[in-house]
């Protein structure tokens, strides 16, 4: 265990390494920031170079790059382009942040898609399985800054009960994590279904149900477990895609995370804002799949023994 | 099936969970919260670029000019200023009894620091010195009089020293608790202190009691930082804020109709127009520009695409700018004759004329789209071109790679023509890739070494008659800075440059 888990470190090392090569390379053939810092007008070459100079652009790539390495390791990430913050400072209140919405947001995801999925699953093919079915549909549809913008409309404009933005008690919770939420469920319900039919068509739950158990123990003592492992693979997988899209959503409800801060660092060409935002997001995504590996052995003795 | 009742269980929790959760959407008494779209991440004077800086720091710094919402220049830290040695030492008397907010004394000392800070190493590294590179350097004379030692004439100066980099900073608390302290914990002389900051969230101050200018009448300012439009009309319409400042002119009308909303829309300070390549292309003639502007109706444009929130422009200014001239009137709208111009000068059907532009500005593009048509019904072949900001502000437009037009937003909070005009059109400039013109050059170089304002006007207002007999740009128009803002809020002068000074305000 111990060997895999040094293994899948090193990988998630390379992993950053990439991604913040990649990153860095990018966001720099877009244009130089000293004019967006100048906020585009009144300069002269002469001031453009100063702040060139201040901020340490004149360097060559590499260069710029290496000090950005270095600095990982012993935890300076740098300085922020607008403010002279440092980077560690931004990413220590946003992460939190956006942890505690992400992990909000899988968790109802999965409150509602385990006994939605296995609800249409044992109804197969009837109404209750239709209905749901179609749900997801929709709920997969949705785009979500649109599912976002009408939550909005709906409870913070015709009802008036919750905060349309910002981050400031359990209240705000509700819409940003609804808005991932409905989108995670509509994924998560068919993958529940589909893998506890399978489960469900297995000769053990035949014999489950043969000795008399009654059908929430065969339910969820039997088949939920044994359906569990491609759901929790799934949902490390979706870790990133959840990422991904709280980008989106912490913009439009002006959540105070690593999306807005990344949103921000884009927009203002603010380079050691994206690298440091970029680098410890793909280092959570990388923890996020070991973590899951490690659970596959918490489920499936079988897995553990191997 | 047991899931049924699951499910109603579920749906009962929820309901169950979302009941005590009543958004208090009524705000505190005495408390005023604007939004501001941007987190300048310093309160520092010489660090920041940002509009949305001075919107929330105008209150907690004096500067020693100040500047209202009707634009008028007035007395401020400093009460009275002398021109002396041939204009190049001025004088200023300062205030007296005026204390910072941490309760250091505001003096001379007080002034020389703030500038020598400005102008020396500390200020190289960020984007407020160049705006104060006309001053030499600072001499205290005695506590209460300073003056300032020119290196060159700055008939703008006045103006500038009332706000960004010319705040004036408490020099004992700077240097004993660092830049790095005072970036996120601000010190002034003005009307409300701080509190508290949260990044990327908010900004709070309270009333300071004591100013010079007698106590405000509010208790505290909440500056929230919402970038995106959508969300801060959405906490508008809640009642959570009460001053938007980032309104699409799409999203106007939904607050115009909203009944605890009014909207303010004032002459704001941006210009935007169309400039012309006038070394290439079609638009290498003058009577060809001429044709086209005549060919495009820029006052449907702005009431279909700016819903109104806008006026037409002869020069590339703002009306409240020092320099424009009410009586320079815009060329009409008039296709039959840019027609015939574009045939007298020979211009063959379908010759191309592309247009580069900032992606990123939805508005602009709607704009685009309109001119472009206008273009097409003149026999012309107009091509939109998006680009990326910082590629069209480094790249395309300074290296002289536009097409036959460009688009082109400016305005300086200043309200100075000098401000647009010489960076536009002064050889060699930046933002100036094709024209040079000797004449030209001679009159934007000389009023800047004119103090006198009579004289000064007269200059710059021959300028812009120049630049419009030259056709140099198609001006479209000067946009409205607008603001929503809650029915609660009384006396809200909305400023044109958004630098808000919550002195007199009050809410109900």
């Amino acid at each position: 265990m111990a060997g895999f888990i040094t293994k899948r470190l090193l990988q998630a090392l390379f992993v950053i390494l990439a991604v913040t090569l990649i990153v860095s390379f990018a966001i720099r053939l877009s244009g130089d920031p000293a004019i967006m810092l100048m906020g585009g007008g009144n300069v002269t070459e002469q001031d453009l170079q100063n702040i060139r100079q201040a901020l340490g652009l004149e360097r060559p790539f590499h260069v710029q790059y290496l000090s950005f390495l270095q600095g990982i390791f012993v935890g300076d990430l740098g300085r922020s382009f607008i403010g002279n913050t440092p980077v560690s400072a931004l990413i220590g209140q946003a992460l939190p942040a956006t942890l505690l919405l992400a992990f909000t947001s899988l968790l109802i995801s999965i409150v509602l898609s385990v006994p939605l999925g296995i609800h249409a699953a044992v109804h197969r093919g009837r109404w209750p399985d239709q209905l749901i079915r179609i749900l997801s549909l929709v709920g997969l549809s949705f785009p979500n800054f649109w599912l976002a913008i009408m939550l909005v409309l709906l409870f913070s404009i015709f009802l008036g009960i919750l905060p349309p933005s910002g981050m400031e008690g359990p209240e705000s919770f509700v819409m940003p994590a609804l808005t991932m939420a409905i989108i995670l469920t509509a994924t998560n319900v068919r993958l529940v279904r589909t893998s506890m039919l399978e489960t469900l068509s297995q000769q053990y739950i035949m014999v489950a149900r043969s000795k008399g158990l009654r059908d929430r123990i065969v339910l969820y003592k039997h088949a939920l477990r044994n359906s569990a492992i491609p759901l929790v693979t799934y949902i490390g997988v979706q870790f990133g895609n959840l990422i991904g899209s709280i980008v989106i959503v912490e913009r439009v409800f002006n959540w105070p995370g690593m999306g807005t801060l990344a949103f921000d660092a884009v927009s203002n060409r603010d380079y050691p804002v994206l690298q440091g935002t970029i680098a410890v997001l793909a280092l959570f995504i990388v923890l996020i799949n070991l973590a899951v590996d490690i659970a596959y052995g918490l489920i499936d003795p079988r897995i553990r023994t191997e | 099936m047991k899931f049924s009742k699951t499910m109603k269980a579920l749906g009962l929790t929820a309901a169950v969970a979302l009941a005590p959760l009543m958004a208090s959407s009524a705000q505190a008494a005495g408390t005023l919260t604007t939004a501001v779209a941007i987190d300048p991440a310093s309160w520092d004077p010489i660090d920041t670029f940002l509009v949305d800086w001075s919107s929330a720091a105008n209150n907690i710094y004096d500067g020693l000019t100040a500047r209202g919402a009707d634009m008028k220049l007035t007395p401020a830290l400093a009460t009275s200023w002398e021109f002396l040695d041939d204009n190049k030492r001025i004088r200023f008397k300062l205030r007296e009894n005026v204390k910072f907010h941490n309760g250091e004394p505001f003096n001379a000392q007080a002034v020389k620091f703030t500038f020598d800070r400005l102008l020396g190493e500390e200020g190289r590294k960020g984007p407020q010195q160049s705006n104060y590179n006309s001053i030499e350097r600072v001499e205290v004379v005695d506590d209460n009089t300073v003056d300032f030692i020119m290196k060159q004439p700055d008939p703008v100066l006045l103006t500038k020293l009332a706000g960004y980099g010319a705040m004036i900073v408490p020099p004992k608390y700077v240097q004993e608790k660092g830049d790095d302290y005072f970036n996120t914990h601000p010190v002034g002389t003005g009307p409300f202190k701080f509190v508290e900051y949260n990044p990327k969230d908010r900004l709070i101050l309270e009333a300071n009691p004591d100013h010079w200018g007698g106590a405000p009448k509010l208790d505290r300012l909440v500056f929230r930082f919402i970038s995106e439009a959508n969300t801060q009309v959405a906490e508008l319409q809640a009642g959570r804020i009460d001053v938007a400042t980032l309104i699409p002119f799409g999203l106007a009308p939904t607050i115009e109709k909203s009944q605890n909303l009014s909207l303010m829309s004032v002459t704001g300070p941006t210009v935007v127009s169309l400039r012309f390549n006038t070394k290439d292309g079609i638009t290498k003639d003058v009577n060809v520009r001429k044709a086209l502007i005549m060919g495009v109706d820029r006052d449907a444009i702005i009431k279909a695409v700016l819903l109104g929130h806008g006026k037409p422009i002869a020069s590339f200014q703002s009306e409240l700018s020092f320099g424009n001239d009410p009586a320079l009137k815009p060329l009409p709208f008039d296709l039959a004759k840019a027609k015939q111009m574009l045939q007298a000068a020979k211009v063959p059907a379908g010759a191309p004329v592309r247009i580069d532009f900032r992606g990123n500005d939805a508005t602009f593009r709607e704009v685009a789209q309109a001119t472009a048509g206008y273009l097409q019904a003149l026999g012309l072949k107009p091509a939109l071109q998006p680009h990326e900001p910082p590629v069209l502000l480094n790249d395309i437009i300074p290296n002289g790679k536009t097409g036959e037009a460009w688009h082109q937003a400016w305005g300086g909070w200043t309200f100075d023509y000098d401000n647009n005009a010489y960076l536009m059109y002064h050889s060699g400039e930046k933002w100036n890739p094709y024209y040079n013109d000797a004449k030209l050059n001679e009159m934007l170089e000389k009023q800047r070494l004119v103090y006198d304002v009579k004289e000064r006007e007269k200059i710059l207002q021959e300028i812009a008659r120049y630049v419009a007999d030259q056709a140099l740009e198609l001006p479209l128009y000067n946009q409205n800075t607008i603001y929503g803002v809650n029915k609660r809020v009384k006396d809200f002068d909305a400023p044109a440059d958004r630098r808000f000074r919550y002195t007199k305000t009050s809410v109900e």
